[in-house]
């Protein structure tokens, strides 16, 4: 693993003197339709590319693959040479496109071949090229000013790709030893330079290019080390396909690149029926396409080192130079939302990148669609290995864990600690999760005290459990709808008037409740009979909200007076009754709370929470287990998506359609009040047992539950 | 990472050892009683780990496989026979072989019980330094053959545990396997990092928008009893299940901030995003078993701090609070991710590429086939001539451009006398704009520059045409 290896930086060196106006010689027929015409007509005389072309489409090629793969921290600086040197591009990640070479590219336009040879040089190019990989990148700047002392461990290495054509070995020696020399003078300059590094290590890589039908004048020669700084290999290669095939390879090489192809691709079912049926008529083609990929050689890590290399389909082209693993193509099922356990994600570049399989594949994975590929093995058995998937606009090849877990057959959730628990806030953290959901921000965005964004994350996350008990009966206030419009304010970091007020309402309201001696929703058992009595009941409940409230009290000003407003409204015993009755209940209990309250007194239960022993609660999760479906042991399966399952009790006219005032209100209520309301029933109970369907009596059939979790 | 215990049965592990006072040993017993302190821990400590015995001589022979029922292993240990020399070779063929078998590449965690030492060394540096070789310091006796494996234990069996945070809410918990430090970059950044005790959770993402990501590895997060001993906290339904029901049933009892999280996090489909270090994160989410089992499991992403391509730099994501309006819509239509990136890759920005002489002659025979369909097909017959052009004058390719030229001009002649007039005005102002820009000359050949359709008094033509 190294940040800064030789592939950081590339620099294309493209001869653009005369002689590269010369004929590639490599004919192109492109008047295709004329032959179906027939009589009469002339058909256009093919046409043949300079080498510059070939040179220039090639390099772009290879840029294309580079960039596909590795958007960012793999950099290439394109200078063409003539005269003088032409720089294309920089360093920059801004100037890191095809697109941008392509149009710098235009603008230098093909050589020409008037002008004066004596002039003209790679040469001019290939000292620019050195000079540039001296100059410092975005990426080593950064590095360097993160690592202060340890700067010198960003190393700085570099390599030159230089297209040209060579008189002879002598002149390609020439060249080597002008970039030997170029390098020593570049390094001293740099070795006193704030603003450049010295080279610690360079890859040339000369590719001399001749026309079909010539004989080379220069030789191939493989990597050979010409100084302790730079080594040096030369490709002697025809134009054309050849170079192509040079330049892919070599792309490869360069960036630990392999290829997979992925067959038995059913086009005409699956990815775009139109046009493949427009293709066959024309070409009578057979109904299953392959389609070659590259991506980095670590995507089939686990087949090498299991010795499946060979097995996997891996077949030899090319004169052997080239491997390609061949992977089935699985067909996708519809369910997305799976979390595959994947080992590793690789951009992948397709060879073939405008043939009609290849941009099938790429849009109906760029369309949000996922395909499991399937691995032939040694035994005759198969394996699904891959994954191929977009993530915005990207495709990746994703590998997929196929071997025996080493993690199978954990101990389940519910044997462990808190595992008996049968009354988790489940819909409630649920929402609480929804609410604290993670979204992108601009980058240096701070706030007033210097956190970023997922600082204020974490800090949200603090403040939203502040008071957060964990079970159902635990809690009084979060399953009361009542007490919502205050819990959802005041754990806001700061709150305006209108947020007071509406606090201040909810506490009115309550008091209002209190007044007309509504029923609470306050766990029976525990007690003996009916349980507290009602004024009993809301001194717990204002407890509670207190606890609540006073948790946030030192966020701001306006906080405080939301807690003023409930101590003064709140109804208060006599004083001295309750200062008895804690007494009494302290002595009975104390150890017990005690060994459990580590984490209780932290967060301050409300005072009858803390006083009940851990067996009343015990004795209260038993009776609880069998009204609340909330529990971990009864979840709903995990394909299926909660907000589904809410879309299914609103409404058909929701998503259809022009809809009344009246759904739209109901709609949001029901989004929106999905705490716990009351359960009527258990309040109303008697000895536990509650009638049923009561409502049905009454004039206004509002039915409670609806809006509660009991439904869900 | 399973364990392979790789014991020598040969006639040299006989050899008796020299004790002063006390009964005879041999150094085949000081092994076993090794590997049953190893043992003894794993059990308590370590008990989902999976491990194999294998003893071998000049042959080998695969004792228990992988399992984690120590007892198993422990009776195989003391059943052990005596064979002929040590030949590691042979041995370590097995190993691999049994090891690929069950688990694929994962690297096992050898374990050497044997006296002939000499090329420990060199195999360690042939699995690229990954590995340790322990050694008995002091006489063979039982004391240091228990200081040896107390070691190794330290350095190979120690269970982690952490604290996992939620804001205010914790648990507890043990993450098994225990994950190991991870090396970044041994150039800039050579030492390597190490999950931390504390995991703080950042925020909670979709699993359709965090969506399959590649991980380091997987544990699972078990929750454990805050006021109990380290040691006891391992301890299976063994011999305490009898003695302390009680304590285990209270355990059990008390409510715990995993359970509640892995029920939730299951019910809506989600994952926690959580921080394990500075510039490292990693996800909890609810993981099924194929029996209707689930537990809380953490996968640890590559370190840094930018782990998944589409989900952008962690340190910039924030609650959805502070945004202008909710990402994700008052119904949960939309989502914030993926991001996506600043430049489109080649596959979804309709590049040319003329290496293969049919790609050429595809954009040609598109050109003309629009032609042919002029007026109607105006912006797509400019449209691909203009990429066509683009293409030309950057790969210096002048000569395609004047051909082309030539092709759109005798089409002109062909056309029949129930074309429409705009078609040939078109097909001769297209011409001649690629020949002028065959010329290099700078007004015309301007990359950037499109060729638009003439302006007729046709024109009208056009403008029922789509792309």
């Amino acid at each position: 693993i190294m940040m800064f290896s030789v592939s950081h930086k590339t620099a294309f060196v493209v001869d653009h003197c005369p002689y590269m106006a010369e004929s590639s010689r490599q004919m192109v027929e492109c008047d295709m339709l004329t032959k179906s015409r027939g009589q009469g007509v002339i058909p256009l005389a093919p046409v043949s590319k300079s080498l510059w072309t070939c040179a220039v489409e090639c390099s772009m090629e290879y840029c294309r693959i580079l960039y596909d793969v590795y958007p960012t921290r793999k950099l290439v600086h394109y200078i063409v040479s003539d005269s003088e040197f032409h720089s294309l591009n920089s360093w920059r990640q801004e100037d890191q496109s095809t697109q941008e070479l392509m149009a710098a590219l235009a603008s230098v336009g093909p050589p020409n071949p008037r002008e004066d040879p004596e002039c003209c040089s790679v040469l001019h190019g290939l000292v620019a090229a050195v000079e540039s990989l001296c100059a410092i990148t975005q990426y080593q700047h950064e590095a360097r000013r993160t690592l202060m002392d340890v700067a010198d461990r960003v190393a700085n290495r570099g390599r030159i790709i230089c297209l040209t054509n060579a008189k002879s070995d002598t002149h390609v020696r020439m060249l080597e030893d002008c970039v030997s020399e170029t390098i020593q003078e570049q390094n001293k300059l740099a070795a006193g330079s704030d603003r450049l590094m010295p080279i610690q290590r360079c890859e040339l890589v000369l590719v001399h290019i001749y026309p079909q039908g010539d004989d080379t004048l220069v030789s191939d020669r493989s990597r050979k080390e010409l100084s302790s700084v730079l080594s040096s290999e030369v490709h002697s290669v025809r134009a054309g396909r050849h170079l192509a095939s040079k330049l892919n390879i070599l792309v490869q090489q360069h960036f630990d690149l392999a290829s997979t192809t992925i067959t038995n691709i059913p086009m005409k079912s699956f990815l775009c029926v139109s046009v493949t049926l427009k293709e066959e008529q024309h070409a009578n083609t057979s109904a299953n396409y392959d389609v070659e990929l590259l991506h980095h050689r670590d995507a089939h890590l686990e087949f090498i080192k299991s010795g499946d290399l060979h097995m996997a389909g891996s077949t030899s082209r090319d004169s052997g130079l080239k491997e390609t693993v061949t992977l089935k193509w699985c067909t996708p099922r519809t369910n997305n939302v799976e979390l595959h356990y994947c080992t590793g994600a690789y951009r992948i570049s397709p060879v073939d990148v405008n043939s009609r399989p290849s941009s099938c594949l790429t849009n109906f994975l760029l369309n949000g669609r996922s395909v499991l590929l399937e691995q032939p093995r040694k035994s005759g058995s198969k394996v699904i290995s891959h994954m191929l998937s977009s993530h915005g606009g990207e495709i990746f090849l994703h590998v997929l864990n196929s071997t025996r877990s080493t993690l199978e057959d954990p101990p389940s959730i519910s044997e462990g600690c808190g595992g008996r628990v049968t009354d988790y806030r489940i819909t409630d953290f649920g929402e609480f999760m929804r609410e604290n959901r993670l979204t992108p921000f601009s980058e240096g965005v701070l706030d007033a005290s210097g956190r970023t964004s997922s600082e204020r994350a974490k800090a949200q996350l603090e403040r939203h459990t502040r008071y957060w008990p964990m079970i159902i009966s635990q809690t009084t206030i979060f399953n009361m709808q009542a007490v919502v419009p205050l819990a959802n304010l005041i754990v806001k970091e700061s709150l305006s008037e209108e947020d007071v007020l509406t606090c201040q309402k909810t506490v009115f309201n309550l008091v209002d409740m209190e007044r007309k001696n509504d029923p609470l929703p306050i766990s029976t058992v525990g007690s003996r009979g009916k349980g507290p009595k009602r004024d009993e009941q809301y001194r717990i409940m204002w407890n509670e909200l207190e606890t609540l409230v006073k948790a946030h009290v030192g966020s701001s000003e306006r906080h405080q007076r939301v807690l003023e407003c409930i101590s003064a409204c709140r109804s208060k015993p006599p004083e001295e009754e309750e200062r008895k009755k804690r007494g009494r209940k302290r002595e009975d209990k104390e150890d017990k709370a005690e060994k459990n309250g580590k984490d209780a007194d932290e967060k301050a239960w409300p005072d009858s929470e803390r006083l009940k022993g851990p067996q009343e609660r015990e004795k209260e999760e038993q009776t609880e287990s069998e009204m609340i479906k909330d529990s971990p042991d009864s979840p709903e399966p995990l394909n299926k998506k909660p907000r589904l399952m809410s879309e299914e009790i609103q409404p058909p006219q929701k998503s259809k359609g022009p809809v009344s005032l009246l759904t739209m209100w109901t709609n949001r209520i029901t989004a929106t009040s999905r705490k716990h309301e009351v359960f009527a029933g258990r309040l109303n109970s008697v000895n536990n047992k509650a009638e049923l369907y009561q409502h049905l009596k009454e004039d206004n059939g509002m039915d409670l539950h609806e809006n509660g979790k009991a439904t869900r | 990472m399973p364990t392979v215990v790789l014991m020598d049965s040969s006639l040299s592990m006989t050899r008796p050892v020299s004790q002063e006072g006390s009964e005879e040993f041999q150094r085949k017993n000081l092994a076993v009683h090794g590997l049953t302190m190893l043992f003894e821990h794993m059990a308590t400590n370590y008990k989902l780990e999976f491990t194999s015995l294998v003893a071998f001589s000049s042959l080998w022979e695969l004792m228990v496989p992988f399992t984690r029922d120590y007892n198993t292993l422990q009776e195989a240990l003391s059943n052990l026979e005596d064979y002929d020399k040590t030949c590691l070779e042979s041995a370590l063929h097995g190993v691999s072989n049994i090891v690929q078998q069950e688990w694929g590449s994962t690297c096992p965690c050898q374990l050497q019980s044997t006296d002939a030492m000499d090329n420990l060394e060199q195999l360690i540096g042939l699995n690229g330094g990954e590995g340790q070789i322990f050694t008995m310091e002091g006489p063979l006796c039982l004391k240091s053959v228990q200081s040896m494996f107390g070691k190794l234990i330290d350095q190979a069996y120690t269970p982690f545990y952490a604290v996992l945070h939620c804001g205010n809410l914790a648990s507890d918990v043990q993450v098994f396997p225990r994950p190991e430090p991870v090396l970044v970059d041994e150039e800039v950044d050579p030492i390597p990092k190490a999950v931390q005790t504390d995991l703080e959770i950042v925020g909670f993402i979709e699993i359709a928008d965090i969506s399959s990501p590649p991980v380091l590895s997987r544990h699972l997060v078990l929750p454990i009893a805050v006021n109990k001993e380290v040691d006891e906290v391992g301890a299976g339904t063994t011999e305490d299940a009898e003695e302390e029901p009680s304590a285990n049933q209270m355990a059990g009892k008390s409510p715990n901030f995993c359970v509640l999280l892995h029920g939730s996090l299951k019910v809506e489909g989600m994952v926690a995003l959580v921080q394990l270090g500075p510039e490292w994160y990693g996800m909890l989410y609810s993981q099924a078993d194929s029996k209707k089992k689930s537990n809380l499991m953490m996968s640890l992403f590559e370190p840094g701090p930018e782990p998944l391509p589409w989900l952008g730099k962690i340190s910039q994501l924030g609650p959805i609070s502070d945004a202008a309006e909710n990402p994700y819509g008052e119904d949960d239509s939309k989502s914030p991710f993926p991001l996506q990136p600043k430049n489109k890759r080649s596959y979804a920005q309709n590049v040319t590429v003329w290496i293969k002489a049919n790609g050429l002659q595809t954009d040609v025979q598109k050109i003309l086939r629009n032609a042919r369909k002029l007026p109607e097909k105006t912006q797509t017959f400019y449209k691909e001539l203009n990429r066509l052009r683009k293409a030309a004058l950057a790969f210096g390719f002048w000569e395609l451009l004047k051909g082309v030229a030539e092709l759109l001009e005798r089409e002109c002649t062909l056309l029949p006398d129930s074309a429409h007039p705009d078609a040939a005005f078109q097909l001769s102002h297209a011409a001649q704009q690629l020949k002028l820009a065959s010329t290099g000359d700078s007004q015309y050949s301007a990359f950037n520059h499109n060729i638009t359709p003439l302006h007729t008094d046709f024109s009208g033509g056009g403008a029922g045409d789509r792309m």
